[in-house]
């Protein structure tokens, strides 16, 4: 499959891509909402004001192409098509999860899907994505893998090792930075001393680009690019997204205004990357305001309807916390 | 039967499953062009191609890491990491993914991966370290310490095959040694020790290396008239327990030798383990361990030969849990 161009996508692609982001959004706020009055003890980490990220790169991908996400990247799950009950099953934890309340939602692995589950260490995903790249090559079957993290992840020995082995090897893989230009809880400029990780791309060998990760038509046009260099063989990139959470790390336990000016969140939120679909949808005639409306209603229905399943899924059993260490179990050690 | 050396033994392995196996893939550092640093790698890249056996940057946590990705697609990386070492720089990929790939995937997903990790015995406070037992405290991981070229060649068949991922600890010194290795291929299940040398009065249990120093001492405690029963329980996770504790109901009398330092290594693990156990009431004396003092292994073969432990130090061992006046 080759990627399309912006140019070329259709009024369905854009209304889909819409609801993915929109179903983000609303899902984030539901969970928050549901943490707030305490229904939740759980919170997550959001991707509010991300959204075009992972639905702009992963809308080049076809059904067997792989994805890794990062901790934020809520969004490919949609893309690749897990559904917004089971997502708050894994959420919750609970037996109606894909791991059995093993794994926080934003690492579980889809396999069927074509999701890698990552791990909480902020860049361990790097290599790991060289690791499935190197298994595509050997499969050849022209597929590739999508790999997220953050500006934090790029400090760390593992992005320099993965990015080097994946351009030695020359192997499929996409890298996918979303700088959100803060780590945590301090400005990314504490742990970088240039301005675009994309620079970093040509210590290794391999194209990096910049782009506006607000604009999901514009990060869709260099990834699906990426994608296709990729497929045809021709090694792997490194696509930096310039973006802000708009809720910060982690709002349940974190509070924004002690970490990051209130003027720059104000800033970037009049581009907010669904205003911006929205409206370049609206230019072209693609979407109509009662096309939004429409999608906001299925999509709130959707996350209505998968809230009140959810809170109703039993927890997971006690059995499950021993089982799948080993496949074969030996007892104690 | 034919004699082969331990280092050639483990490319016999590698050579007759990868024949086998197309999903078996090898790589790190100086293990292709030039075949590992002892030959264990030797000629694979001639015969497998340069897809499947290929040197790699100097790159441990990439290396690792790498595997364990292409592992969760279903290949089978045979890795290495040339010292010990360099294992702490991989800590990440194998205690954070690889061993938790199974479980967080609640099973729909493994790391069916080998991690091969060389330790030496002396000269060397970095790669003079033996580190296994930091790996038998991470449920997922399954440990390997090979003491000969008959074990490790059925070991490493046996940890290629396995589902799950396994640290695979060589030793340097072991290298070069022989003995009987049948050419056809075979696995030596993993958590079934093996008895070196069958004895009444004590049980020494060692793996790796130091087996080779408990021999020297078991032979020389003979001369004195000590009949002493050697266990390696060739791999520590799954761990042979009942061969160990069959063995004490025998002797009544345990001790554990390993060149590891003595505090917090796995000897400390089996000691505990006869104390919570019903076998403990067999034993006529306490338990005695033997092991690395707390020192760095100095790059001086005259300090570190104070510091790795001998079979003088194992014959002292025994003596104490025989109330024997020691030499």
């Amino acid at each position: 499959m080759v990627a399309k161009n912006a140019n070329d996508l259709s009024a369905h692609d854009y209304r889909k891509m819409y609801s993915m982001m929109l179903t983000s959004r609303l899902f984030t706020q539901k969970v928050l909402e549901l943490n707030k009055e305490g229904v939740l003890k759980v919170g997550l980490h959001p991707s509010t004001g991300q959204e075009a990220i992972g639905i702009g790169a992963c809308y080049s991908l076809s059904t067997d192409d792989w994805v890794i996400p990062s901790l934020r990247t809520m969004e490919a799950f949609w893309a690749k098509g897990v559904t917004v009950l089971e997502q708050l099953n894994a959420v919750i934890g609970n037996s109606g999860s894909i791991s059995d309340g093993k794994e926080s939602f934003h690492h579980c692995g889809y396999p069927e899907l074509g999701i890698m589950a990552g791990s909480s260490i902020v860049g361990s995903q790097v290599p790991l994505a060289a690791g499935i790249g190197l298994s595509l090559k050997n499969k050849k079957t022209n597929n590739v893998v999508i790999c997220f993290f953050g500006d934090g992840a790029t400090g760390r020995g593992d992005f320099h090792e993965g990015l080097n082995l994946a351009a030695v090897l020359n192997l499929p893989v996409v890298f996918v930075c979303e700088n959100n230009l803060y780590f945590q809880t301090v400005p990314a400029s504490v742990g970088m001393a240039i301005n675009d990780i994309s620079d970093k791309a040509v210590g290794y060998g391999m194209p990096g680009v910049t782009v506006d990760g607000q604009d999901v038509f514009a990060v869709y046009d260099v990834v699906s690019e990426a994608v296709n260099r990729a497929r045809n063989g021709d090694g792997p990139t490194l696509i930096e997204c310039k973006t802000l959470s708009f809720l910060g790390h982690y709002p349940t336990m974190l509070k924004l205004e002690d970490i990051r000016d209130f003027k720059e969140n104000q800033r970037w939120r009049k581009r907010d990357p669904l205003e911006i679909l929205g409206t370049n949808g609206r230019d072209k005639k693609y979407i109509t305001s009662e096309d939004v409306e429409l999608i906001t209603k299925q999509v709130t229905k959707e996350i209505e309807n998968a809230v009140e399943m959810a809170l109703q899924t039993p927890a997971t059993s006690r059995e499950s916390a021993f089982k799948e260490i080993y496949k074969n179990p030996f007892g104690e050690i | 039967m034919r004699e082969l050396e331990y280092a050639k033994a483990i490319r016999e392995a590698l050579f007759q499953q990868m024949g086998v196996d197309d999903q078996i893939v090898c790589f790190g550092e100086d293990i292709a062009l030039y075949g590992g640093l002892w030959g264990a790698t030797k000629g694979l890249q001639e015969e497998f191609g340069s897809e499947r056996v290929f040197d790699t940057p100097i790159s441990e946590a990439g290396i690792v890491g790498m595997g364990v990705g292409a592992a969760l697609m279903g290949m089978k990386p045979v890795v290495e990491l040339q010292f010990t070492g360099l294992i702490t720089v991989a800590m990440d990929p194998i205690v954070n993914t690889a061993a938790k790939a199974r479980y967080i995937n609640n099973g729909s997903m493994n790391v069916p991966i080998v991690i091969r990790s060389i330790t030496m015995s002396a000269n060397n406070v970095y790669m003079g370290q033996s580190l296994e037992a930091w790996f038998t405290h991470v449920p997922g991981l399954k440990v390997v310490v090979p003491s000969n070229a008959y074990d490790v060649k059925g070991l490493m068949i046996a940890a290629i095959n396995d589902p799950d991922p396994v640290v695979f600890f060589e030793h340097e010194g072991l290298y070069k040694t022989v003995c009987e290795v049948p050419e056809e291929k075979y696995e030596i299940p993993f958590g079934k020790a093996s008895v070196s040398k069958e004895g009444n009065d004590v049980t020494v249990v060692a793996w790796s290396k130091m087996l080779e120093e408990v021999e020297i001492a078991a032979s020389n405690l003979e001369s004195q008239n000590i009949s002493v029963e050697i266990i390696d329980p060739r791999t520590l996770v799954p761990l042979d327990f009942d061969a160990i504790a069959r063995s004490v109901k025998k002797t009544g009398r345990l001790v554990i030798a390993h060149e590891a330092v003595k505090v917090g290594g796995f000897g400390g693990e089996i000691a505990a383990r006869f104390a919570e156990s019903e076998i403990s009431k067999y034993l006529k004396s306490p338990i005695v361990r033997v092991g690395n003092k707390g020192v760095p292994v100095p790059y001086s073969a005259e300090l570190s030969k104070y510091v790795v432990p001998s079979a003088e130090d194992v014959e002292r061992a025994v003596k104490t849990t025989m109330d024997l006046p020691k030499a």
